[in-house]
């Protein structure tokens, strides 16, 4: 679409050529632009219409399924997911003494209670986190912890899973690439866990994490003697991101792999003999050679695989249902168990923002933009 | 340069269209499930009338409905019945019926609701008054049907009802030579006792199986354990938060502690099918479950078939057990096409006929009075004599007072709950912050 104004001048194929033909490339592109006119309709009509309907709905206080009447309360909803309050928590002090007290049970000092210090107008706080600075005690309030740690959890899962899919893809990526028998039908067999159904594989999975000995898990550690008792995994705790990140590596990995496999795949031989020529060994070869010119490749693979992780829901949605929340599933709760359509748009327009916010320096980072 | 954010937007902006083609899509999907279809009827008849069912499908639920659905269609020509199978979990069924209402779906016609939603759906429902529910009212619990009525209107006729009970195995108390536990303390006793015994020989079992993921189910089985403690109801029908008091703050800790001890880890990721399963097994020697459980523990693939019995649940400090009053009703989608077939189709189910088949094949409580007399019935589900005043005074919900907002309001205890129960909280911290929630959330006073 923006080329067309610098066509002819600068577009650097055409640059070279004669005027007549400019006018006939002049032609082509205004059929371009005529057969791509459909497509453009439709995005418009089914991304950029229900979108602008997000947004808008974002301002209100829509209820879901309802004949009630809808009003419209500007950044309300914005308000209620976003704010956050940092404020000291005072020492409580032994009356007698004047010394910090210390709880008996647990040998911790005493501060006040969040609840008793957090602001309550015009929206409750209600306690996030704790931390210590400077030997002083400070309570996070937020007015909707659940969503905020909806953002924490989603960044680190997509963090630290596209991180292990990204080595391992890498991994199983160089080991088909390379020539020996049966490689056909290892790649295909690689792409299975991919082509599950990700509720069914998350139901699997959910049963394979089963507190009880019903779980392959808890009945593996136990036939090992690791455990004393069964770990209910997928109860509040350390333990739940942990198996979710497992899962989503455990199901995208060959993704990943078969994205990096098509980089490798393009990447000419004869580079390679030159280095071996020029006595390069193969681990030089690899990081001076191979992971240079699989740059685009993995830069398309991170972009989809993050957009993709910030995404999540149906891993969250089975196997944790309302105990954690990741962005999505959080906005489905808003949305279907809490029918509060606004809050839900709002949910959905800061979705959109992070994500956008997320490709735009990707492409920056990688330099995707500047062959 | 300029182009190529055009090209990442396009690329953002389609993917986040499908997020919510994601959501949206369920709908569609279910429609699409072969299930629905009755692949028999190739040949479509254009005066056909098709009735589609929203029915659940914990226990043998949909099996029977099924057989009804059959029943009818073959005793009225030109009527096709058919059952779409919806989401064990209430939380996510309700999903599914508000994506159909938003639509304005005439996809399913006679819909499958629990004894907590008529406040918060009546204004998608018909009135079943005007197609002859006026004759039949009359029969059902009377507290049920009141339950149904919102200003006026009949917007689901009772299908079955459902009490919180107690399922125990006869032979372990034999066993060990205990009674069957009168209180929640007795019950933490004998469970641990059997528990250390069929330890030694069997390493999966456990002493006390209940609901405790947190969902719904986690409000009606706190619910009972807060109301037998003299603790009240969350919020009392005349709108006064009541939640953040000591027994109720005593009997929520308490139940904390069954975790781990006389109860997995895992209870508290548990629903009914879940703890159902152990129990199914043979690993449990106590359960907490509706009446559905009696006849798939009385089934051929049983470990406990003919060594188990019912009683009402323990008591806490008032001396009494409280069972939350559960159960579902049938009601008629206003955006039906056919609302008069519906809701002849939703009164045979839920007819005298219709609840003693469902009774008798699958110990689902009838909501007619008289079936409580049937000796077929009696025959089948012997309990439902012995446990008549369980099931007549059950406690309900504080839905009708919180209504449109008692989803929220369960959301909230129920979370509240399970953070007690996993350990991040204690009782009265969760209880105290509860009641600022509610408050809140509502606006009624506190005690």
């Amino acid at each position: 679409m923006a080329g067309k104004n610098d066509l002819g001048s600068t577009n650097n194929w055409k640059a070279p050529k004669k005027m007549g033909i400019s006018d006939l490339a002049r032609r082509e592109e205004r059929l371009a632009f005529r057969l791509l006119l459909p497509a453009l309709l439709i995005i418009l009509l089914i991304a950029f219409y229900p979108l602008a309907q997000v947004f808008y709905t974002s301002f209100t206080d829509r209820v879901f399924a309802s004949g009630e009447e809808t009003n419209f309360i500007g950044f309300e909803n914005y308000r209620q997911l976003l704010s956050v309050h940092v404020m000291e928590l005072e020492p409580v002090l032994d009356e007698a003494t004047g010394q910090q007290l210390v709880d008996p049970d647990s040998g911790e000092k005493v501060f006040e209670r969040p609840l008793d210090v957090l602001p309550r107008e015009p929206n409750r706080y209600r306690e996030l986190n704790q931390f210590d600075l400077l030997g002083k005690r400070y309570v996070i309030g937020a007015t909707d912890p659940n969503f905020i740690e909806a953002v924490q959890n989603t960044l680190v899962f997509t963090a630290i899973s596209v991180f292990i899919e990204l080595i391992l893809g890498l991994a199983i990526a160089l080991v088909v690439n390379s020539k020996f028998k049966f490689r056909g039908a290892m790649r295909a067999a690689m792409l299975v866990p991919w082509a599950v159904i990700t509720v069914v594989s998350a139901r699997m999975w959910e049963w394979m994490l089963a507190p009880s000995r019903i779980g392959m898990f808890n009945a593996l550690f136990d036939r090992l003697g690791l455990i004393d008792s069964p770990i209910a995994f997928l109860a509040s705790g350390g333990y739940q991101l942990s198996a979710l990140i497992a899962v989503d590596v455990w199901k995208t990995t060959p993704f990943m792999a078969l994205l990096i496999l098509a980089g490798l795949q393009i990447m000419p031989e004869d580079i390679f003999e030159a280095a071996e020529i020029d006595g390069a060994g193969k681990i030089r070869q690899f990081f001076m050679i191979t992971l240079p010119l699989l740059k685009p490749a993995i830069a398309v693979a991170l972009i989809f695989r993050t957009l993709d992780a910030l995404r999540v829901f149906d891993i969250f949605q089975v196997m944790l249902g309302q105990s954690t929340y990741s962005m999505a599933s959080y906005n489905y709760f808003q949305l279907i168990g809490n029918r509060n359509m606004g809050l839900a748009s709002a949910i959905g327009v800061i979705i959109f923002i992070l994500i956008f916010v997320f490709a735009v320096s990707y492409i920056r980072m990688l330099g995707v933009d500047e062959e | 340069m300029l182009k190529r954010y055009w090209l990442i937007g396009l690329v953002v902006l389609l993917a986040f269209s499908l997020l919510f083609a994601a959501g949206c899509g369920e709908a569609e999907e279910v429609v699409d499930d072969p299930d629905v279809v009755d692949e028999e009827d190739e040949v479509v008849d254009p005066d056909e009338v098709v009735i589609t069912v929203a029915a659940g499908a914990v226990g043998m639920e949909l099996e029977l409905t099924r057989d009804l659905a059959e029943m009818y269609s073959e005793a009225n020509e030109g009527v096709t019945v058919d059952v779409l199978d919806t989401p064990d979990m209430a939380d996510d069924r309700l999903g599914l019926y508000l994506q159909f209402f938003e639509a304005g779906s005439s996809e399913v016609d006679v819909y499958q609701i629990d004894v907590i939603w008529p406040g918060d759906l009546a204004e998608h429902f018909v009135d079943l008054y005007e197609y002859g529910a006026d004759a039949v009212a009359d029969d059902h619990f009377p507290a049920i049907i009141e339950n149904n009525t919102v200003d006026g209107r009949l917007v689901g006729i009772p299908w079955f009802t459902d009490a919180g009970l107690l399922y125990y195995r006869t032979d372990l108390l034999e066993k060990y030579e205990l009674d069957v536990p009168q209180t929640w303390d007795e019950l933490e006793e004998y469970a641990q006792i059997i528990q250390d015994g069929e330890r030694e020989e069997n390493p999966d079992f456990w002493g006390f199986v209940w609901q405790g993921n947190a969902y719904e189910g986690l409000t009606c089985d706190a619910l009972e354990w807060i109301a037998s403690n003299d603790g009240g109801t969350i919020i009392e029908p005349e709108g006064v938060i009541t939640i953040n008091n000591p027994n109720a703050i005593e009997i929520v800790d308490q139940a904390a502690g069954w975790v781990g001890t006389i109860s997995p880890e895992g209870v508290t990721t548990m629903a009914e099918e879940d703890s159902r399963a152990i129990w199914h097994a043979g690993n449990a020697a106590f359960m907490r479950n509706w009446p559905y459980a009696y006849a798939t523990s009385m089934a051929d693939d049983s470990a406990v078939a003919g060594n188990f019995d019912v009683s009402p649940l323990p008591a806490g400090k008032s001396g009494s057990g409280a069972a939350t009053l559960g159960g579902w009703q049938l009601a008629v989608s206003k955006y039906s096409d056919n609302p008069e077939v519906a809701a002849d189709v939703a009164l045979f189910m839920a007819s005298y006929e219709g609840q003693k088949y469902r009774a008798v094949e699958g110990t689902f409580n009838p909501t007619i009075m008289d079936l409580y007399d049937d000796p077929e019935v009696l025959e089948a589900a012997p309990f439902f004599e012995a446990l008549y005043d369980v099931f007549i005074n059950a406690v309900a919900r504080p839905s009708t007072v919180t209504a449109p907002q008692y989803a929220a309001v369960s959301e909230l205890f129920y979370n509240a709950v399970h953070d007690v129960l996993t350990g991040q909280k204690d009782a009265a911290d969760a209880f105290e912050e509860l009641e600022l929630d509610l408050q809140d959330l509502t606006g009624f006073p506190v005690e």
